[in-house]
């Protein structure tokens, strides 16, 4: 069932309406006649079938095609004006003039209809949790990514970027972290289910995105809904004269909140006090003179250009709409050769081709490019994009060149031992040369039969195509250390298809009038295939971009490819029923069958249920005019998540590296990953409470949510011993977590003389996240911040992924004070950092610093709440919005501060940590002395390097002014914006590295939830400041 | 118009009924499951030479071999810039966390080796009828050797440690620690099975696999260790008895020309220029730094200089400039830069000259590591004769390594003469077991001097020897440092370890 249709139904429901209170006018006469137009107050577009009545009586209209209605009335009557999605409004009639009644569009209306799984249901009736974001509400933020428009927009959906860098991954997490594995919702864009659609669409095509948080109104989707569902759906065209929209923006984005780092005589001072306390040789005066003093944040971040242009036309005739649209977007990254372009084109066409039938179809095609440069993490590992520009622009050291007089770069310092062997990050940035390319069809066709009356059958069949083509040089460059010796060139190809095949039935039945029935049964099979292709070679002769590519190469050639493939196979079926619109039940039932459980094995059935009370309409409370929305609501159900590896039952034999016997290369093939035949889905079971209000006729809206979300069988790993070899665990059904929450969507709207008009709208979500079981199995460590050293640990009892390190608790300050606290090594000296005893082999404090005993749990990078704050002005033509958005309560691990404050070699470090570092007794117990040889005590990871992760960020601000209908009548417009923006206009944090808002690092990025909130120094968010208009013709 | 869309309807509600059977069948694809991995020789073989993967030293830092048998000993420094790997110094310094990356390092490859050698020996029971016997001797022999080599390394280094005789399972990760007696007991048997079954020499692109003559001398050295000193010397004579000659130039061991030759019982090999990647990495570690593009890890000390014996004219044992480059030697075909050290030396051993690798592909060098060689069998071999009581005896297998080294002179043109100095390296001829011992442990640090093997050797000797070796590290406590720690990650995931 498509909005298509439900939307014609409305109109045959309210022109029906309509001839019933026409009768009941003609039975009085004795008035005058009223003429006018609804228009959307926004967009000043025609209202059809608005309805326009005589307060306290019968007597109303529906406005025709282009919104004009004519009305008989008595002299002072007041109209009040009604329509889908509109705030009501009521006006004295004019007699004399033409009235021109501009509604508002409503932030909760009761006859809002919102997408739910398989079909749409009318808001008011929904027993499940479900949060709505619509188009207006992420109109030209400036941001390339729809998952990025999520954040702050609905309570319980928590966004985070995994860093700044224009194209990076989202994350987006519902109703908290419900296991250590893959937590990312199931996407379903247009009934396609996908899990990279949604980053191969245009923000600027969203209609409306739906998030189904609750077992009850995502079990529907079965095995793939633990994590929940996002449901997208994309404009479409309406029925009416062509109809052409343009928007366009502009801008530039510059960097902020850099680290005040040392400059060259703090630092060359800094140096010299180590190397004094150490007995090195100083930084002889000789050269301090002539020293450069570089600002490499500086170097490394400069302004660079956003822009974006969409347009589209739209419009359709009684059988047929279409929308025919286009969008280029454009971001370049602050850091040289890192940026993000998309372009768009879509068709969707929905049309009837009899009483009987009607078919539709949606094409997205895309094409992306993303640039990339080291956005996070120290390089370490394989697969990640290398070590992080920035880090590397944090501790050169600032008394080196960036280039020397003929214009090359320097990379090694004439004295690496006084000046550091960091790379040049100008030159490291300048020679990035990594390319992703995308190009995508997501779309679907569908066929919709009504072969009798309330009975629909649809077979609806998707598919999301996707090639990603990657190419990276790498270039040898610098003059005095040879980087990428030789030269290399990679690319690599992967073609994914991905179909679904959906049936479905839905069926209305209602029985003696006030039982009312809606039945949904379907089947759906869904295939998924990945094949790739890749290949490199080394040592090109020319390195210019003409002569990348791989017959150039005259060196060592690799090749490689594979495929992955899975199916699922479900039934579904629903029953929503309705007691005279006050007693509401649902109740959903899937059953699915998936490729990745071992074959004697695949099937499970998932079932989800739950209840709501219109209390609003029990007749002890119709009398409270003020309250037009009581509804309760407790649902509970079972969901599955599927997004285990694809293999997981079988036991894989893989190449594991070759061996030159006689100086002919040999391959080995070992075990990789050990499997577990007996592996199945991770479970969630949801319970969730909740209560919806609207009040003074939905001026003042409010959602609240308690949940609690038990998810059981979670696949671990269980924690190898390195003695049981190298190849990967076999993760079995193990684990157990809870998430419970309270979450709070507020809206209320008003205005002061009907001129001035606000809106706020805030969301507030709370997440209390512990691992309930390991099923005895060891903690499981994550995050790798030194050689097997994790800074996290996931155990029982606490927040997945929690930090587990030492305890800083200051800084000797005398040498009795070494003396009489625990043992922390060989080397410890006052003015090092001392740590806390917490155990011992015997749990009781043993007097020894060590990270077996001492290490323990400090804090997690959950936060503790997340909210979202929305609020639009308006006068006249000139309307304001302000959008703040915030986390409270996660920690973060400044891993790069054990770089930047550590001070063990020749990096350069904070001006705090150079300036304010331990000297005498008494001088500090924040920065311990400066020293290489304590530095192996002072950075061993504590909760020195553990700074709060809470913010407060005024993500958006934006200044609109809507030119008068006079004016844009006379150019033929109908209505004409312009805006100005600005993005991540301030933050306050009390984190001292560049950004709080990080999600992961690459070196992390493979352990998932269970290693997020460590910063290797990463790539920062911008400030970006946008100009632009829509316009509409 | 209705009519047909219901058997449309009906053709698609069958349609869907068939491709859902399909769809869920999706076995994995290009990549084996184990349980039916060993059907062919081909396949077995594959899994065998996975298990001598772990032994290269493609990378320095992730097989820190190095770290614990040198730069732990009086023979070499970390070097490199000062504060880069802080956790080889800790090492240099005894400041040695259970966290060390070379602790975890050199564990974790050796146990992934003996996981891979295990994979082969479960995969070729008895009745596995699809690899024919013949095939299968030689590969259970293989992996036996190849086990008893990781297990030998560990047990050097760690002491008492799990015993793992089968790849882990997903409900059998765990191991407990069993006494280095089982774990000796258990590289004598896999030695002594593998003896049987391979072969003396390998030919063609075999050559490198395991022999008889590497498992034989392996289980001599393991004797040593246990100081089974008459076992030790009767397993040396077996490996005598095979053939093996010391090469006339000392250089020919640590040269990439004169690879697998006679005196090379088992080498870890590295070939450069082969894709994927299979050069030494340890060229571009320990190459110095700045010009010749290396990182100058790993000096060797001014102790280990003054270790090489001089003839009564001054004129020192040839294998001092063979081993280490210092002040007025040339540096292959490089001149020799003191800014490159800060001991004042560099090593020679592992590196090849600039003509052989330039520096543009200085990770990817042709050199073998030398694991066992003959040079090492006889000076075990005479140290066993000598502490089981016959020193005469010792006397003979010792001075065939000293004559080799002083007879340089007789091949080595670069020495400037064709004579061999007078007095220089003199064949010995005391029988005080004590002078004796003394006499072969000095010979032993010259000849296998940046071997990798001084600092079990020092440990081997005793409290007195080692404490009086490492006088210079305050830190260094026998008791304490007579073996590395058991990593933390083992000890925090194995919960059986201390069971």
């Amino acid at each position: 069932m498509s909005n298509f249709t439900f939307k014609l139904k409305w109109k045959v429901l309210a022109t029906a309406l309509l001839i019933m209170l026409c009768f009941g006018w003609e039975s009085r006469a004795q008035s005058r006649t009223v003429i006018g137009k609804v228009t959307d107050a926004v967009s000043k577009e025609a209202l059809i079938g608005a309805t326009v009545q005589v307060k306290g009586t019968t007597n109303g209209v529906a406005t025709d095609i282009n919104g004009n209605f004519k009305l008989n009335a008595k002299d002072g009557a007041l109209l009040e004006i009604k329509s889908v999605g509109y705030l009501t409004q009521t006006v004295n009639a004019d007699f004399v003039t033409p009235m021109v009644i501009k509604l508002s569009a409503s932030i909760n209306n009761l006859n809002e209809v919102v997408v739910v799984g398989y079909a749409t249901q009318k808001k008011v009736d929904l027993t499940g949790a479900v949060s709505i974001i619509k188009s207006s509400d992420i109109a030209n933020l400036p941001v390339g990514g729809a998952d990025q428009i999520l954040q702050g927009k609905a309570a319980g959906v928590s966004v985070t970027q995994s860093t700044g860098a224009p194209g990076d991954g989202i994350n987006i997490r519902i109703r908290g972290v419900g296991t250590i594995n893959d937590n990312s919702p199931l996407y379903i864009i247009d009934g396609i289910p996908t899990k990279n659609g949604i980053n191969e669409i245009s923000p600027n095509d969203i209609e409306t995105i739906s998030v189904l948080k609750d077992a009850s109104s995502a079990a529907i989707y079965g095995a793939r809904a633990s994590n929940g569902v996002v449901i997208v759906t994309t404009k479409k065209g309406k029925n009416g004269a062509p109809r052409v929209n343009v928007n366009a923006y502009t801008g530039v984005q510059t960097s902020q909140h850099l680290i005040k780092m040392a400059n060259t005589s703090q630092y060359v001072t800094a140096y010299n006090t180590a190397a004094t306390n150490d007995g090195r040789p100083l930084i002889p005066a000789s050269i301090i003179a002539g020293l450069p003093d570089v600002n490499w944040q500086k170097e490394v971040l400069k302004p660079a250009v956003i822009n974006n242009a969409q347009a589209s036309v739209s419009g359709g005739s009684e059988n047929t709409t279409y929308i025919v649209s286009a969008n280029y977007f454009a971001q370049n990254g602050l850091i040289k050769n890192s940026s993000f372009d998309r372009l768009n084109l879509r068709t969707a066409i929905n049309s009837s081709i009899s009483k009987y039938l009607s078919m539709g179809t949606n094409v997205n095609l895309g094409y992306s490019k993303n640039r990339q440069v080291g956005t996070s993490g120290d390089g370490f590992g394989s697969g990640n994009p290398g070590a992080s520009v920035l880090r590397y622009a944090l501790f050169r050291t600032p008394a080196t060149p960036v280039r020397n007089s003929a214009g090359q770069f320097v990379d090694l310092p004439q004295n690496p031992e006084f000046f550091g062997d960091g790379l040049n990050p100008v030159g490291f940035a300048d020679n990035f040369d990594r390319n992703f390319m995308g190009y995508s069809v997501l779309g679907n066709v569908f066929l919709e039969l009504k072969p009798i009356k309330n009975l629909r059958i649809k077979t609806d069949f998707g598919t999301n195509f996707l090639i990603t083509d990657y190419k990276q040089f790498f270039a040898t460059w610098g003059i005095d250390r040879f980087f990428n010796s030789p030269n290399s060139l990679a690319q690599s190809n992967t073609n994914l298809f991905d179909y679904n095949w959906t049936n479905t039935a839905t069926y209305d039945w209602t029985l003696a009038k006030k039982n009312v029935f809606n039945f949904l049964i379907g089947s759906e099979v869904i295939k998924s295939n990945s094949r790739a292709l890749g290949a490199s070679r080394t040592l090109f002769a020319d390195q210019s971009s003409t002569f990348q590519y791989l017959d150039n190469g005259l060196g060592i050639q690799q090749n490689g490819s594979n495929q992955v493939h899975s199916g699922l196979f479900s039934l579904f079926s629903r029953i929503n029923y309705a007691y005279d619109n006050k007693y509401l039940a649902t109740f959903n039932v899937r059953r699915d069958g998936s490729s990745r459980l071992d074959p004697s094995n695949q099937y499970g059935t998932f079932y989800g249920g739950s209840l709501g009370w219109r209390l609003d309409q029990e007749e002890f409370f119709k009398n409270i005019r003020q309250i037009s929305l009581l509804k309760l609501r407790a649902g509970i159900g079972q969901l599955g998540n599927q997004q285990i590896p694809e293999y997981a039952y079988a036991t894989l034999v893989q190449n594991s590296g070759y061996y030159p016997f006689n100086g002919i290369s040999n391959q080995g093939n070992s075990i990789s990953v050990l499997g577990n035949p007996k592996v199945r889905w991770e479970t969630s079971t949801q319970t969730d409470v909740g209560l919806d209000i609207g009040l003074f006729n939905s001026a003042l809206s409010i959602s609240a949510d308690y949940y609690i979300k038990n998810t059981s069988g979670v696949l671990l790993p269980p924690a190898k011993p390195s003695s049981a070899g190298g190849a990967g665990s076999a993760t079995v059904n193990a684990g157990g977590v809870r998430n419970q929450g309270f979450e709070l969507e507020i809206g209320y709207r008003g205005n002061i003389n009907g001129k001035f008009k606000y809106e706020f709208i805030g969301n507030f979500a709370t997440v209390k996240n512990t691992v309930t079981s390991l099923a005895g199995g060891a903690p499981i460590v994550g995050g790798r911040i030194d050689n097997n050293y994790y800074a996290t640990q996931t155990q029982v009892g606490q927040p997945i992924g929690s930090f587990y390190l030492l305890q800083q608790t200051g800084i000797f300050q005398n040498a009795q004070q070494v003396f009489t606290h625990a043992y922390q090594g060989p080397n410890v000296k006052p003015g090092d950092v001392m740590y806390k005893d917490i155990s011992g082999p015997n749990g009781v404090p043993d007097g020894v610093i060590d990270d077996q005993y001492d290490r323990t749990y400090v804090g997690s990078p959950i936060p503790k709440f997340t909210y979202g704050l929305t609020s639009n002005f308006s006068y006249g033509g000139v309307d304001l919005s302000l959008f703040f958005q915030g986390v409270y309560g996660n920690k973060l691990y400044n891993q790069v501060n054990t770089d930047i404050e550590g001070f063990y070699r020749a990096f350069n470090i904070t001006e705090r940590a150079a300036t304010q570092a331990w000297t005498t007794d008494g001088s500090s117990n924040q920065f311990p002395r400066l020293s290489w040889d304590g530095a192996t005590n002072n950075k061993r990871p504590s909760t020195r390097f553990l700074e709060s992760g809470s913010y407060l960020r005024l993500k958006n601000i934006q200044l609109g002014y809507t030119i008068s209908d006079r004016v844009t009548k006379k150019i033929k417009l109908s209505s004409f914006r312009l805006f100005v923006s600005a993005q991540n206009v301030f933050t306050i944090t009390k984190y001292t590295g560049i950004d709080p808002e990080i999600y992961t690092n690459s070196n992390s990025a493979g352990d998932g939830v269970r290693a997020v909130g460590i910063d290797f120094g990463t790539y920062p968010s911008a400030r970006t400041f946008t100009a632009g208009f829509n316009a509409n013709f | 118009m209705k009519k047909h869309l219901y058997i449309v309807l009906a053709g698609v509600l069958v349609l869907a009924e068939t491709s859902c059977k399909k769809a869920l069948d999706q076995p994995p694809l290009g990549t084996y499951q184990a349980a039916t991995f060993f059907n062919s020789t081909a396949n077995a073989k594959s899994a065998i030479n996975a298990a001598y993967v772990p032994l290269n030293y493609g990378d320095a830092f992730a097989n820190e071999e190095w770290v614990l048998g040198d730069v732990a000993s009086d023979d070499a420094v970390k070097g490199g810039l000062a504060g880069d790997q802080a956790d080889i110094d800790n090492i240099n310094n005894f400041n040695i966390l259970n966290t060390n990356s070379a602790v975890e390092s050199v564990w974790g490859r050796n146990y992934d080796g003996i996981s891979k050698a295990n994979f082969v020996l479960d995969g070729l029971p008895a009745d596995n009828k699809t690899v024919p016997d013949a095939d299968k001797a030689l590969l259970i022999g293989q992996a036996k050797f190849l086990r008893a080599y990781y297990y030998f390394m560990l047990t050097i280094n760690y002491g008492d440690i799990p015993l793992r005789l089968q790849v882990a399972s997903a409900d059998n990760l765990n191991a407990p620690k069993v006494p280095q007696a089982q774990i000796y007991a258990q590289v004598e048997k896999d030695c002594t099975e593998a003896a049987v079954a391979l072969p003396n020499v390998w030919t063609g692109a075999d050559i490198g696999r395991a022999t008889k003559g590497a498992a034989l001398a392996l289980l001599a050295k393991t004797y040593l260790f246990e100081a089974k000193y008459a076992l030790s010397a009767q397993t040396a004579q077996q490996v005598e008895a095979l053939g093996y000659a010391l090469t006339n130039k000392f250089t020919d061991n640590f040269s990439a020309a004169t690879k697998n030759n006679s005196e090379a019982i088992f080498s870890i090999l590295h070939t450069s220029g082969l894709s994927p990647k299979q050069g030494n990495g340890l060229n571009q570690a320990f190459a110095p730094r700045g010009a010749l593009n290396g990182y100058g890890f790993f000096q060797p000390t001014q102790s280990l200089v003054d270790n090489f014996e001089k003839s009564p004219a001054g004129v020192i044992d040839p294998r001092l400039d063979y081993t280490v480059g210092r002040a007025g030697h040339p540096y292959f075909d490089s001149s020799f830069d003191p800014s490159w050290t800060a001991t004042g030396y560099i090593t020679k051993k592992q590196i090849q000259p600039i003509s052989e690798v330039p520096i543009s592909t200085k990770g990817d060098g042709n050199l073998n590591v030398e694991v066992l060689r003959f040079a090492d069998l006889l000076l075990i071999e005479a140290e066993a004769l000598n502490e089981s009581g016959n020193p005469g005896a010792a006397l003979l297998p010792l001075n065939r390594v000293r004559k080799r080294a002083r007879e340089s002179y007789l091949y080595d043109s670069t020495l400037g003469s064709s004579i061999v100095p007078t007095g220089l390296l003199p064949d010995i001829t005391t029988t005080d077991q004590s002078q004796l011992r003394d006499i072969i442990r000095k010979e032993r640090r010259s000849e296998l001097a940046l071997e990798f093997s001084r600092y079990y050797d020092v440990i081997r000797y005793g409290n007195t020897y080692a404490t009086n070796a490492l006088r210079d590290l305050p830190n260094f406590n026998f008791t304490a440092n007579k073996f590395f720690p058991i990593p933390y990650s083992e000890i925090s995931t194995n919960k059986l370890l201390g069971k």
